[in-house]
Protein backbone atom coordinates (compact mmCIF):
# COMPACT_ATOMS: atom_id res chain seq x y z
CA UNK A 1 0.00 0.00 0.00
CA UNK A 2 1.72 3.58 -1.40
CA UNK A 3 0.56 6.56 0.57
CA UNK A 4 -2.29 8.20 -1.17
CA UNK A 5 -1.27 9.79 -4.06
CA UNK A 6 -3.14 13.39 -5.66
CA UNK A 7 -6.55 11.10 -6.83
CA UNK A 8 -6.37 9.43 -2.86
CA UNK A 9 -6.40 13.10 -1.14
CA UNK A 10 -9.07 14.81 -4.07
CA UNK A 11 -11.06 11.67 -3.13
CA UNK A 12 -10.83 12.29 0.80
CA UNK A 13 -11.95 15.74 0.57
CA UNK A 14 -14.94 15.38 -1.36
CA UNK A 15 -15.97 12.41 0.34
CA UNK A 16 -15.29 14.23 3.89
CA UNK A 17 -17.01 17.60 2.22
CA UNK A 18 -19.80 15.63 1.61
CA UNK A 19 -20.21 13.99 5.00
CA UNK A 20 -19.59 17.35 6.60
CA UNK A 21 -22.69 18.27 4.16
CA UNK A 22 -24.60 15.88 5.75
CA UNK A 23 -23.85 15.62 9.36
CA UNK A 24 -24.24 19.89 10.05
CA UNK A 25 -27.54 20.22 7.64
CA UNK A 26 -29.66 19.68 10.60
CA UNK A 27 -27.54 21.57 13.22
CA UNK A 28 -27.47 24.32 10.61
CA UNK A 29 -30.58 24.16 10.43
CA UNK A 30 -31.68 24.52 14.18
CA UNK A 31 -29.43 26.68 15.18
CA UNK A 32 -31.10 29.26 12.25
CA UNK A 33 -33.88 28.84 13.66
CA UNK A 34 -33.51 29.26 16.93
CA UNK A 35 -32.09 33.14 16.12
CA UNK A 36 -35.10 33.46 14.34
CA UNK A 37 -38.27 34.90 15.66
CA UNK A 38 -41.31 32.53 14.39
CA UNK A 39 -44.37 33.32 16.92
CA UNK A 40 -45.65 36.88 15.85
CA UNK A 41 -44.86 39.17 18.83
CA UNK A 42 -45.60 43.32 18.70
CA UNK A 43 -43.11 45.20 17.40
CA UNK A 44 -41.45 42.23 15.65
CA UNK A 45 -41.72 40.99 12.57
CA UNK A 46 -41.86 36.89 12.41
CA UNK A 47 -38.30 35.73 10.80
CA UNK A 48 -36.62 38.27 11.44
CA UNK A 49 -32.93 37.63 13.63
CA UNK A 50 -33.84 37.76 16.94
CA UNK A 51 -32.05 36.99 20.45
CA UNK A 52 -35.74 36.18 21.87
CA UNK A 53 -35.55 32.65 22.23
CA UNK A 54 -32.22 32.40 23.90
CA UNK A 55 -33.47 35.46 26.33
CA UNK A 56 -36.96 33.71 26.72
CA UNK A 57 -35.55 30.20 28.10
CA UNK A 58 -33.69 32.37 31.23
CA UNK A 59 -36.75 34.10 31.62
CA UNK A 60 -38.88 30.66 32.71
CA UNK A 61 -38.00 28.83 35.44
CA UNK A 62 -39.41 25.30 34.15
CA UNK A 63 -36.87 25.44 31.48
CA UNK A 64 -33.98 26.59 33.53
CA UNK A 65 -34.41 24.06 36.08
CA UNK A 66 -34.92 21.30 33.69
CA UNK A 67 -31.61 22.25 31.83
CA UNK A 68 -30.43 22.18 35.91
CA UNK A 69 -32.12 18.81 36.54
CA UNK A 70 -31.01 17.09 33.41
CA UNK A 71 -26.97 18.13 34.64
CA UNK A 72 -27.31 16.70 38.15
CA UNK A 73 -28.63 13.05 37.15
CA UNK A 74 -25.75 13.10 34.30
CA UNK A 75 -23.28 14.26 36.93
CA UNK A 76 -24.91 11.48 39.43
CA UNK A 77 -24.69 9.07 36.18
CA UNK A 78 -21.13 9.34 35.84
CA UNK A 79 -20.22 9.42 39.30
CA UNK A 80 -21.63 5.89 39.95
CA UNK A 81 -20.87 4.56 37.10
CA UNK A 82 -17.08 5.28 38.15
CA UNK A 83 -17.24 4.16 41.52
CA UNK A 84 -18.77 0.61 40.91
CA UNK A 85 -16.94 0.68 37.41
CA UNK A 86 -13.79 0.91 38.15
CA UNK A 87 -13.13 -1.65 41.00
CA UNK A 88 -15.09 -4.07 38.91
CA UNK A 89 -12.88 -3.30 35.42
CA UNK A 90 -9.40 -3.85 37.59
CA UNK A 91 -11.15 -7.42 38.84
CA UNK A 92 -11.79 -8.17 34.99
CA UNK A 93 -8.77 -6.95 34.34
CA UNK A 94 -6.48 -8.73 36.78
CA UNK A 95 -8.00 -11.53 37.68
CA UNK A 96 -9.86 -14.88 36.56
CA UNK A 97 -12.14 -16.42 38.58
CA UNK A 98 -15.10 -18.64 39.01
CA UNK A 99 -18.12 -17.20 37.09
CA UNK A 100 -16.30 -14.49 35.89
CA UNK A 101 -17.12 -15.35 32.38
CA UNK A 102 -20.86 -15.22 32.87
CA UNK A 103 -20.96 -11.81 34.95
CA UNK A 104 -19.62 -10.86 31.51
CA UNK A 105 -22.31 -12.19 29.76
CA UNK A 106 -24.77 -10.55 31.98
CA UNK A 107 -23.35 -7.50 31.55
CA UNK A 108 -23.94 -7.38 28.12
CA UNK A 109 -27.21 -9.07 28.22
CA UNK A 110 -28.08 -5.86 30.47
CA UNK A 111 -26.76 -3.63 27.79
CA UNK A 112 -28.78 -5.01 25.47
CA UNK A 113 -32.26 -4.92 27.50
CA UNK A 114 -34.03 -2.13 25.73
CA UNK A 115 -34.84 0.38 28.12
CA UNK A 116 -38.65 -0.41 27.19
CA UNK A 117 -38.25 -3.59 28.80
CA UNK A 118 -37.44 -1.97 31.69
CA UNK A 119 -39.70 0.55 32.12
CA UNK A 120 -42.59 -0.86 33.46
CA UNK A 121 -41.43 -2.74 36.68
CA UNK A 122 -38.80 -0.14 37.12
CA UNK A 123 -41.54 2.69 37.44
CA UNK A 124 -43.25 0.40 40.16
CA UNK A 125 -39.89 -0.43 42.01
CA UNK A 126 -38.71 3.27 41.97
CA UNK A 127 -42.20 4.26 43.44
CA UNK A 128 -41.99 1.79 46.11
CA UNK A 129 -38.55 3.34 47.36
CA UNK A 130 -39.14 6.80 46.56
CA UNK A 131 -36.61 7.62 43.89
CA UNK A 132 -39.30 8.85 42.06
CA UNK A 133 -39.17 12.48 40.56
CA UNK A 134 -35.37 13.07 41.68
CA UNK A 135 -32.73 12.73 40.17
CA UNK A 136 -31.01 9.95 42.11
CA UNK A 137 -33.60 7.66 40.58
CA UNK A 138 -33.12 8.93 37.06
CA UNK A 139 -28.77 8.15 37.68
CA UNK A 140 -29.51 5.08 38.92
CA UNK A 141 -31.73 3.74 36.01
CA UNK A 142 -29.29 4.63 33.80
CA UNK A 143 -26.17 2.74 35.14
CA UNK A 144 -28.75 -0.20 33.93
CA UNK A 145 -26.87 0.63 30.09
CA UNK A 146 -24.07 2.85 31.34
CA UNK A 147 -22.10 0.52 33.73
CA UNK A 148 -21.46 -2.30 31.33
CA UNK A 149 -19.93 0.20 28.87
CA UNK A 150 -18.10 2.13 32.31
CA UNK A 151 -16.39 -1.40 32.72
CA UNK A 152 -15.82 -2.17 29.23
CA UNK A 153 -13.58 0.62 28.63
CA UNK A 154 -12.06 1.11 31.90
CA UNK A 155 -11.13 -2.71 31.60
CA UNK A 156 -9.28 -2.36 28.10
CA UNK A 157 -7.51 0.69 29.66
CA UNK A 158 -6.29 -1.27 32.80
CA UNK A 159 -5.52 -3.81 30.62
CA UNK A 160 -2.70 -1.55 28.97
CA UNK A 161 -0.97 -0.82 32.31
CA UNK A 162 1.73 -3.63 32.71
CA UNK A 163 1.29 -5.84 35.63
CA UNK A 164 4.38 -4.65 37.31
CA UNK A 165 2.88 -1.66 37.64
CA UNK A 166 0.08 -2.80 40.05
CA UNK A 167 2.53 -4.69 42.01
CA UNK A 168 5.69 -1.76 42.64
CA UNK A 169 2.98 -0.02 43.78
CA UNK A 170 1.74 -2.56 46.50
CA UNK A 171 5.07 -2.78 47.40
CA UNK A 172 6.21 0.70 48.38
CA UNK A 173 2.95 0.30 50.82
CA UNK A 174 0.16 1.73 48.85
CA UNK A 175 -3.43 0.28 50.35
CA UNK A 176 -5.80 -0.87 48.05
CA UNK A 177 -8.21 2.61 47.61
CA UNK A 178 -4.63 4.36 47.65
CA UNK A 179 -2.96 2.78 44.38
CA UNK A 180 -7.08 3.20 43.14
CA UNK A 181 -6.84 6.85 43.40
CA UNK A 182 -3.03 7.68 43.72
CA UNK A 183 -1.63 5.51 40.99
CA UNK A 184 -4.14 3.71 38.92
CA UNK A 185 -6.67 6.83 38.46
CA UNK A 186 -3.78 8.70 37.18
CA UNK A 187 -2.08 6.30 35.00
CA UNK A 188 -5.48 5.43 33.48
CA UNK A 189 -6.77 9.29 33.08
CA UNK A 190 -7.69 8.93 29.34
CA UNK A 191 -9.40 6.29 30.17
CA UNK A 192 -11.89 7.84 32.48
CA UNK A 193 -12.22 10.85 30.05
CA UNK A 194 -13.73 8.41 27.49
CA UNK A 195 -15.83 6.48 30.26
CA UNK A 196 -17.22 9.89 30.86
CA UNK A 197 -17.52 10.77 27.67
CA UNK A 198 -20.11 7.49 26.86
CA UNK A 199 -21.78 7.73 30.47
CA UNK A 200 -22.51 11.50 29.85
CA UNK A 201 -23.58 11.09 26.23
CA UNK A 202 -25.64 8.14 26.50
CA UNK A 203 -27.40 9.50 30.21
CA UNK A 204 -27.94 13.05 28.25
CA UNK A 205 -29.69 11.51 25.33
CA UNK A 206 -32.04 8.83 26.93
CA UNK A 207 -35.63 9.75 26.94
CA UNK A 208 -37.78 7.17 27.57
CA UNK A 209 -36.33 6.39 31.26
CA UNK A 210 -35.81 9.63 32.15
CA UNK A 211 -39.86 10.06 31.30
CA UNK A 212 -41.59 7.90 33.40
CA UNK A 213 -39.50 8.31 36.13
CA UNK A 214 -40.31 11.97 36.36
CA UNK A 215 -44.18 12.66 36.64
CA UNK A 216 -44.90 15.88 38.62
CA UNK A 217 -40.65 17.26 38.90
CA UNK A 218 -37.02 17.27 38.61
CA UNK A 219 -38.41 16.83 34.48
CA UNK A 220 -35.25 17.01 32.42
CA UNK A 221 -33.77 18.78 29.27
CA UNK A 222 -36.12 16.30 26.98
CA UNK A 223 -38.82 16.28 28.40
CA UNK A 224 -38.86 19.73 28.81
CA UNK A 225 -38.18 20.15 25.05
CA UNK A 226 -41.64 18.27 25.00
CA UNK A 227 -43.90 19.81 26.55
CA UNK A 228 -43.08 23.13 24.79
CA UNK A 229 -45.23 21.34 21.58
CA UNK A 230 -48.75 22.61 22.06
CA UNK A 231 -51.69 24.09 20.30
CA UNK A 232 -49.09 27.30 18.78
CA UNK A 233 -45.56 25.84 19.01
CA UNK A 234 -43.03 28.21 19.14
CA UNK A 235 -40.16 26.46 17.55
CA UNK A 236 -37.90 29.26 17.57
CA UNK A 237 -37.68 28.07 21.30
CA UNK A 238 -37.74 24.99 20.65
CA UNK A 239 -34.54 25.08 18.31
CA UNK A 240 -32.93 27.43 20.86
CA UNK A 241 -33.50 24.69 23.90
CA UNK A 242 -32.45 22.04 21.64
CA UNK A 243 -28.94 24.15 21.19
CA UNK A 244 -28.63 24.73 24.34
CA UNK A 245 -29.40 20.79 25.20
CA UNK A 246 -26.32 20.50 22.83
CA UNK A 247 -23.88 22.34 24.82
CA UNK A 248 -22.56 20.39 27.20
CA UNK A 249 -22.80 17.06 24.82
CA UNK A 250 -20.11 19.49 22.55
CA UNK A 251 -17.93 20.50 25.40
CA UNK A 252 -17.46 16.60 26.43
CA UNK A 253 -16.61 15.97 22.92
CA UNK A 254 -13.78 18.56 22.71
CA UNK A 255 -12.69 17.56 26.24
CA UNK A 256 -11.87 13.87 25.33
CA UNK A 257 -11.31 14.59 20.94
CA UNK A 258 -7.89 13.30 21.37
CA UNK A 259 -8.80 9.74 23.19
CA UNK A 260 -11.97 9.46 21.88
CA UNK A 261 -10.53 6.88 19.10
CA UNK A 262 -9.26 4.58 21.58
CA UNK A 263 -12.76 3.44 21.86
CA UNK A 264 -13.59 0.41 23.59
CA UNK A 265 -14.18 -3.44 23.16
CA UNK A 266 -16.52 -5.61 24.81
CA UNK A 267 -14.91 -9.22 26.77
CA UNK A 268 -16.81 -12.05 27.64
CA UNK B 1 -1.77 -11.07 29.90
CA UNK B 2 -2.06 -13.36 32.36
CA UNK B 3 -4.44 -13.07 34.81
CA UNK B 4 -3.99 -14.50 38.15
CA UNK B 5 -6.51 -16.72 39.81
CA UNK B 6 -8.39 -15.43 42.75
CA UNK B 7 -12.19 -15.55 44.23
CA UNK B 8 -11.21 -12.69 46.39
CA UNK B 9 -11.88 -10.85 43.19
CA UNK B 10 -15.30 -11.31 43.38
CA UNK B 11 -15.42 -8.88 46.79
CA UNK B 12 -14.24 -6.04 43.85
CA UNK B 13 -17.57 -6.67 41.71
CA UNK B 14 -19.97 -6.22 44.89
CA UNK B 15 -21.08 -2.27 44.47
CA UNK B 16 -21.34 -3.18 40.40
CA UNK B 17 -23.63 -6.01 41.28
CA UNK B 18 -25.71 -4.09 43.66
CA UNK B 19 -26.43 -1.20 41.16
CA UNK B 20 -26.82 -3.93 38.45
CA UNK B 21 -29.29 -5.96 40.36
CA UNK B 22 -31.45 -3.38 41.41
CA UNK B 23 -31.69 -1.41 38.01
CA UNK B 24 -31.48 -4.22 35.29
CA UNK B 25 -32.13 -7.62 37.17
CA UNK B 26 -35.13 -7.05 39.94
CA UNK B 27 -36.77 -5.23 37.22
CA UNK B 28 -36.44 -8.13 34.46
CA UNK B 29 -37.39 -11.29 37.00
CA UNK B 30 -40.24 -8.50 37.37
CA UNK B 31 -41.24 -8.21 33.98
CA UNK B 32 -40.85 -12.66 34.03
CA UNK B 33 -43.62 -12.58 36.57
CA UNK B 34 -46.16 -10.12 35.29
CA UNK B 35 -46.35 -11.54 31.95
CA UNK B 36 -47.85 -14.85 33.59
CA UNK B 37 -50.50 -12.31 35.29
CA UNK B 38 -53.68 -10.44 33.79
CA UNK B 39 -53.24 -7.13 35.63
CA UNK B 40 -55.65 -4.73 36.43
CA UNK B 41 -54.13 -3.32 39.19
CA UNK B 42 -51.15 -4.25 41.14
CA UNK B 43 -53.37 -5.28 43.89
CA UNK B 44 -55.83 -7.53 41.38
CA UNK B 45 -53.19 -9.35 39.14
CA UNK B 46 -54.38 -12.92 38.49
CA UNK B 47 -52.52 -15.71 37.16
CA UNK B 48 -52.92 -16.99 33.49
CA UNK B 49 -50.26 -19.14 32.65
CA UNK B 50 -48.57 -18.84 29.49
CA UNK B 51 -51.82 -17.22 27.40
CA UNK B 52 -50.37 -13.76 26.95
CA UNK B 53 -47.57 -15.21 25.22
CA UNK B 54 -50.31 -17.43 23.00
CA UNK B 55 -52.00 -14.62 22.01
CA UNK B 56 -49.40 -12.50 20.97
CA UNK B 57 -47.91 -15.33 19.28
CA UNK B 58 -50.83 -16.13 17.34
CA UNK B 59 -51.51 -12.91 16.31
CA UNK B 60 -50.27 -11.70 12.73
CA UNK B 61 -49.62 -8.47 13.51
CA UNK B 62 -46.56 -9.59 16.39
CA UNK B 63 -45.04 -11.31 13.10
CA UNK B 64 -45.84 -8.62 10.62
CA UNK B 65 -43.90 -5.83 13.23
CA UNK B 66 -41.04 -8.45 14.03
CA UNK B 67 -40.25 -8.80 10.33
CA UNK B 68 -40.26 -5.08 9.84
CA UNK B 69 -38.07 -4.52 12.69
CA UNK B 70 -36.00 -7.49 11.38
CA UNK B 71 -35.57 -5.71 7.57
CA UNK B 72 -34.53 -2.42 9.72
CA UNK B 73 -32.05 -3.77 11.40
CA UNK B 74 -30.73 -5.38 8.15
CA UNK B 75 -30.94 -2.27 6.49
CA UNK B 76 -29.32 0.21 9.03
CA UNK B 77 -26.30 -2.29 9.62
CA UNK B 78 -25.83 -3.10 5.95
CA UNK B 79 -25.66 0.86 5.31
CA UNK B 80 -23.98 2.06 8.55
CA UNK B 81 -21.06 -0.62 8.84
CA UNK B 82 -19.92 -0.79 5.60
CA UNK B 83 -19.97 2.52 5.08
CA UNK B 84 -18.70 3.39 8.46
CA UNK B 85 -15.74 0.82 8.23
CA UNK B 86 -15.14 2.66 4.70
CA UNK B 87 -14.80 5.99 6.48
CA UNK B 88 -12.37 4.70 9.17
CA UNK B 89 -10.26 3.55 6.63
CA UNK B 90 -9.79 6.60 4.85
CA UNK B 91 -9.50 8.43 7.62
CA UNK B 92 -5.95 6.54 8.74
CA UNK B 93 -3.65 7.97 6.91
CA UNK B 94 -4.67 11.38 7.58
CA UNK B 95 -3.09 11.76 11.12
CA UNK B 96 -3.94 14.22 12.86
CA UNK B 97 -6.54 15.72 10.60
CA UNK B 98 -8.81 12.93 11.56
CA UNK B 99 -9.42 14.25 14.64
CA UNK B 100 -11.97 16.98 13.31
CA UNK B 101 -13.60 14.36 11.25
CA UNK B 102 -13.91 12.90 14.55
CA UNK B 103 -15.71 15.59 16.39
CA UNK B 104 -18.01 15.92 13.57
CA UNK B 105 -18.74 12.33 13.14
CA UNK B 106 -19.62 12.45 16.93
CA UNK B 107 -21.92 15.69 17.03
CA UNK B 108 -24.72 13.51 16.48
CA UNK B 109 -24.42 11.24 19.26
CA UNK B 110 -24.82 14.20 21.54
CA UNK B 111 -28.26 15.49 20.19
CA UNK B 112 -31.09 14.17 23.20
CA UNK B 113 -33.20 11.77 21.28
CA UNK B 114 -36.57 13.34 21.25
CA UNK B 115 -34.84 16.05 19.41
CA UNK B 116 -33.77 14.14 16.21
CA UNK B 117 -36.49 13.60 14.39
CA UNK B 118 -37.99 16.88 15.76
CA UNK B 119 -34.21 18.57 13.79
CA UNK B 120 -35.15 16.49 10.71
CA UNK B 121 -38.95 17.26 10.14
CA UNK B 122 -37.98 21.10 10.40
CA UNK B 123 -35.43 20.55 7.80
CA UNK B 124 -37.36 18.52 5.31
CA UNK B 125 -40.42 20.88 6.17
CA UNK B 126 -41.01 22.71 3.05
CA UNK B 127 -42.29 25.98 4.75
CA UNK B 128 -39.39 26.34 6.86
CA UNK B 129 -36.62 24.12 6.24
CA UNK B 130 -33.75 24.49 4.05
CA UNK B 131 -33.92 20.73 2.66
CA UNK B 132 -37.64 20.86 2.41
CA UNK B 133 -37.26 24.46 0.13
CA UNK B 134 -35.01 22.81 -1.95
CA UNK B 135 -36.63 19.42 -2.47
CA UNK B 136 -39.95 21.93 -3.06
CA UNK B 137 -38.30 24.19 -5.46
CA UNK B 138 -37.06 21.49 -7.27
CA UNK B 139 -40.06 19.00 -7.64
CA UNK B 140 -39.69 16.73 -5.19
CA UNK B 141 -42.33 15.11 -3.61
CA UNK B 142 -41.38 13.76 -0.82
CA UNK B 143 -44.07 12.35 1.39
CA UNK B 144 -42.55 10.79 4.76
CA UNK B 145 -46.75 11.03 5.95
CA UNK B 146 -48.58 8.97 3.65
CA UNK B 147 -45.94 7.36 1.42
CA UNK B 148 -44.76 4.26 3.04
CA UNK B 149 -41.49 3.95 1.48
CA UNK B 150 -40.68 7.56 2.00
CA UNK B 151 -40.89 7.05 5.65
CA UNK B 152 -38.67 4.29 5.52
CA UNK B 153 -36.13 6.43 3.62
CA UNK B 154 -36.35 9.00 6.32
CA UNK B 155 -35.97 7.10 9.27
CA UNK B 156 -33.23 4.99 7.61
CA UNK B 157 -31.30 8.09 7.00
CA UNK B 158 -32.17 9.86 10.45
CA UNK B 159 -30.89 6.34 12.18
CA UNK B 160 -27.64 6.45 9.82
CA UNK B 161 -27.38 10.04 10.67
CA UNK B 162 -27.45 9.44 14.47
CA UNK B 163 -25.31 6.66 14.64
CA UNK B 164 -22.70 6.72 12.18
CA UNK B 165 -20.31 8.53 14.28
CA UNK B 166 -20.40 5.46 16.61
CA UNK B 167 -19.35 2.97 14.20
CA UNK B 168 -16.92 5.28 12.63
CA UNK B 169 -15.25 5.95 15.91
CA UNK B 170 -15.34 2.36 16.90
CA UNK B 171 -14.16 1.09 13.50
CA UNK B 172 -11.30 4.13 13.83
CA UNK B 173 -10.51 2.82 17.09
CA UNK B 174 -9.51 -0.57 16.05
CA UNK B 175 -7.92 0.00 12.87
CA UNK B 176 -5.34 2.73 14.18
CA UNK B 177 -4.48 0.28 16.94
CA UNK B 178 -2.77 -2.10 14.16
CA UNK B 179 0.99 -1.38 13.82
CA UNK B 180 2.45 -0.06 10.69
CA UNK B 181 4.50 -2.77 9.61
CA UNK B 182 2.04 -5.68 9.64
CA UNK B 183 0.44 -3.13 6.79
CA UNK B 184 4.22 -2.04 5.03
CA UNK B 185 4.66 -6.23 5.14
CA UNK B 186 1.92 -6.82 2.99
CA UNK B 187 2.72 -3.94 1.00
CA UNK B 188 5.87 -5.50 0.15
CA UNK B 189 4.45 -8.85 -0.52
CA UNK B 190 2.32 -6.73 -3.16
CA UNK B 191 -0.93 -7.68 -1.52
CA UNK B 192 -3.82 -5.44 -3.22
CA UNK B 193 -5.57 -3.09 -0.81
CA UNK B 194 -8.55 -5.33 -0.47
CA UNK B 195 -6.25 -8.02 0.41
CA UNK B 196 -4.92 -6.38 3.49
CA UNK B 197 -8.17 -5.69 4.75
CA UNK B 198 -9.57 -8.95 4.52
CA UNK B 199 -6.69 -10.27 6.03
CA UNK B 200 -4.60 -8.09 8.38
CA UNK B 201 -7.65 -5.25 8.92
CA UNK B 202 -10.64 -7.16 9.32
CA UNK B 203 -9.72 -9.97 11.94
CA UNK B 204 -7.63 -7.31 14.28
CA UNK B 205 -10.78 -5.39 14.52
CA UNK B 206 -13.13 -7.78 14.97
CA UNK B 207 -13.56 -6.99 18.63
CA UNK B 208 -14.12 -3.74 17.62
CA UNK B 209 -16.62 -4.68 15.31
CA UNK B 210 -18.43 -6.89 17.52
CA UNK B 211 -19.71 -4.91 19.79
CA UNK B 212 -20.67 -2.02 16.33
CA UNK B 213 -22.79 -4.78 15.43
CA UNK B 214 -24.06 -5.74 18.60
CA UNK B 215 -24.69 -2.76 19.86
CA UNK B 216 -26.13 -1.39 16.34
CA UNK B 217 -28.24 -4.70 16.51
CA UNK B 218 -30.08 -3.87 19.18
CA UNK B 219 -30.94 -0.25 19.39
CA UNK B 220 -32.21 -0.74 15.32
CA UNK B 221 -34.00 -3.78 16.33
CA UNK B 222 -35.68 -2.07 19.14
CA UNK B 223 -35.84 1.57 17.84
CA UNK B 224 -38.62 3.95 19.54
CA UNK B 225 -38.52 7.50 19.94
CA UNK B 226 -37.14 8.52 16.22
CA UNK B 227 -39.70 5.91 15.18
CA UNK B 228 -42.46 7.21 16.99
CA UNK B 229 -41.40 10.90 16.81
CA UNK B 230 -41.85 10.53 12.65
CA UNK B 231 -45.25 8.61 12.24
CA UNK B 232 -45.92 6.72 15.36
CA UNK B 233 -46.10 3.76 12.94
CA UNK B 234 -47.69 4.75 9.42
CA UNK B 235 -48.68 4.93 7.31
CA UNK B 236 -50.94 2.22 8.06
CA UNK B 237 -48.24 0.05 9.85
CA UNK B 238 -45.38 0.26 7.21
CA UNK B 239 -43.03 1.60 10.14
CA UNK B 240 -44.53 -0.24 12.91
CA UNK B 241 -42.02 -2.04 14.78
CA UNK B 242 -41.91 -4.52 17.69
CA UNK B 243 -41.08 -1.75 20.12
CA UNK B 244 -43.78 0.44 19.36
CA UNK B 245 -46.41 -2.53 19.18
CA UNK B 246 -44.92 -2.34 23.30
CA UNK B 247 -45.26 0.96 23.34
CA UNK B 248 -49.26 1.33 22.36
CA UNK B 249 -49.98 -1.87 24.76
CA UNK B 250 -47.91 0.18 28.16
CA UNK B 251 -49.91 3.23 26.97
CA UNK B 252 -53.11 1.09 26.88
CA UNK B 253 -52.47 -0.11 30.48
CA UNK B 254 -52.20 -3.95 28.85
CA UNK B 255 -49.37 -4.55 31.50
CA UNK B 256 -49.43 -7.92 31.46
CA UNK B 257 -49.43 -8.14 27.96
CA UNK B 258 -46.87 -5.48 27.50
CA UNK B 259 -44.60 -8.08 29.85
CA UNK B 260 -44.97 -10.62 27.97
CA UNK B 261 -43.81 -8.33 24.51
CA UNK B 262 -41.43 -6.99 26.30
CA UNK B 263 -39.80 -10.58 27.36
CA UNK B 264 -40.38 -11.63 24.00
CA UNK B 265 -38.12 -8.77 22.41
CA UNK B 266 -35.56 -9.12 25.00
CA UNK B 267 -35.33 -13.16 24.18
CA UNK B 268 -34.77 -12.58 20.67
CA UNK B 269 -32.03 -9.56 21.63
CA UNK B 270 -30.80 -12.09 23.63
CA UNK B 271 -30.47 -15.05 21.45
CA UNK B 272 -28.97 -12.99 18.70
CA UNK B 273 -26.54 -11.49 21.09
CA UNK B 274 -25.68 -15.06 22.37
CA UNK B 275 -25.74 -16.86 19.03
CA UNK B 276 -23.40 -14.27 17.46
CA UNK B 277 -20.81 -14.48 20.06
CA UNK B 278 -20.88 -18.21 20.24
CA UNK B 279 -20.12 -18.02 16.22
CA UNK B 280 -17.07 -15.75 16.34
CA UNK B 281 -16.01 -17.63 19.85
CA UNK B 282 -15.74 -20.31 17.04
CA UNK B 283 -14.42 -19.13 14.54
CA UNK B 284 -11.31 -17.44 16.32
CA UNK B 285 -10.85 -20.37 18.48
CA UNK B 286 -10.16 -18.47 21.66
CA UNK B 287 -11.70 -18.11 25.32
CA UNK B 288 -13.86 -14.53 24.10
CA UNK B 289 -13.27 -11.68 21.75
CA UNK B 290 -11.58 -8.38 22.02
CA UNK B 291 -9.61 -9.33 24.56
Amino acid sequence: MSAPGPGGAALRIVVFATLAVFVLLPFVQTILLSFTLTLPREGYRTGQFTLLNYIGIFEREDLRSAIANSLTYVTLNVLLCLAAGLPAAYAFARFRFTGDRHVLFALLAFRLTPPVVLSLPIFILFANVGLVNTPVGIALVHCAFNLPIAIWILESFIAAVPREFDESCFLDGQSLPGFFFKRLIPVIAPGIGVTIFFCFIFSWVEVVLARILTVTAGKPITMAINALFGFRTDIGLVMAMTVVSLLPGVAMIWLVRNHIARGFVIRT
Amino acid sequence: MTRTYSNRAWLLLIPALLVMGFVAALPLIAVFNYSFHDIFTLEQAFWIGPDWYREILSDPRFWGSLGRSALFSLIVLSVQVPLGIWLALLMLRMGRLAVPVLILLALPLVVPWNMIAGMWLTLINPEIGVLGKAMDASGIAFDYKFTALHTWILIVTVDTWHWLGLVVILSYAGLSAIPAPYRQAAAIDGASRLAVFRHIELPRIAGALSIVLLLRFVDSFMIYTEAFAINAGGPQDATTFVSLELGEDIKSFSYGRAAARAMLDFLIVLAVAWAFIRIRAGRSGTEGFGA
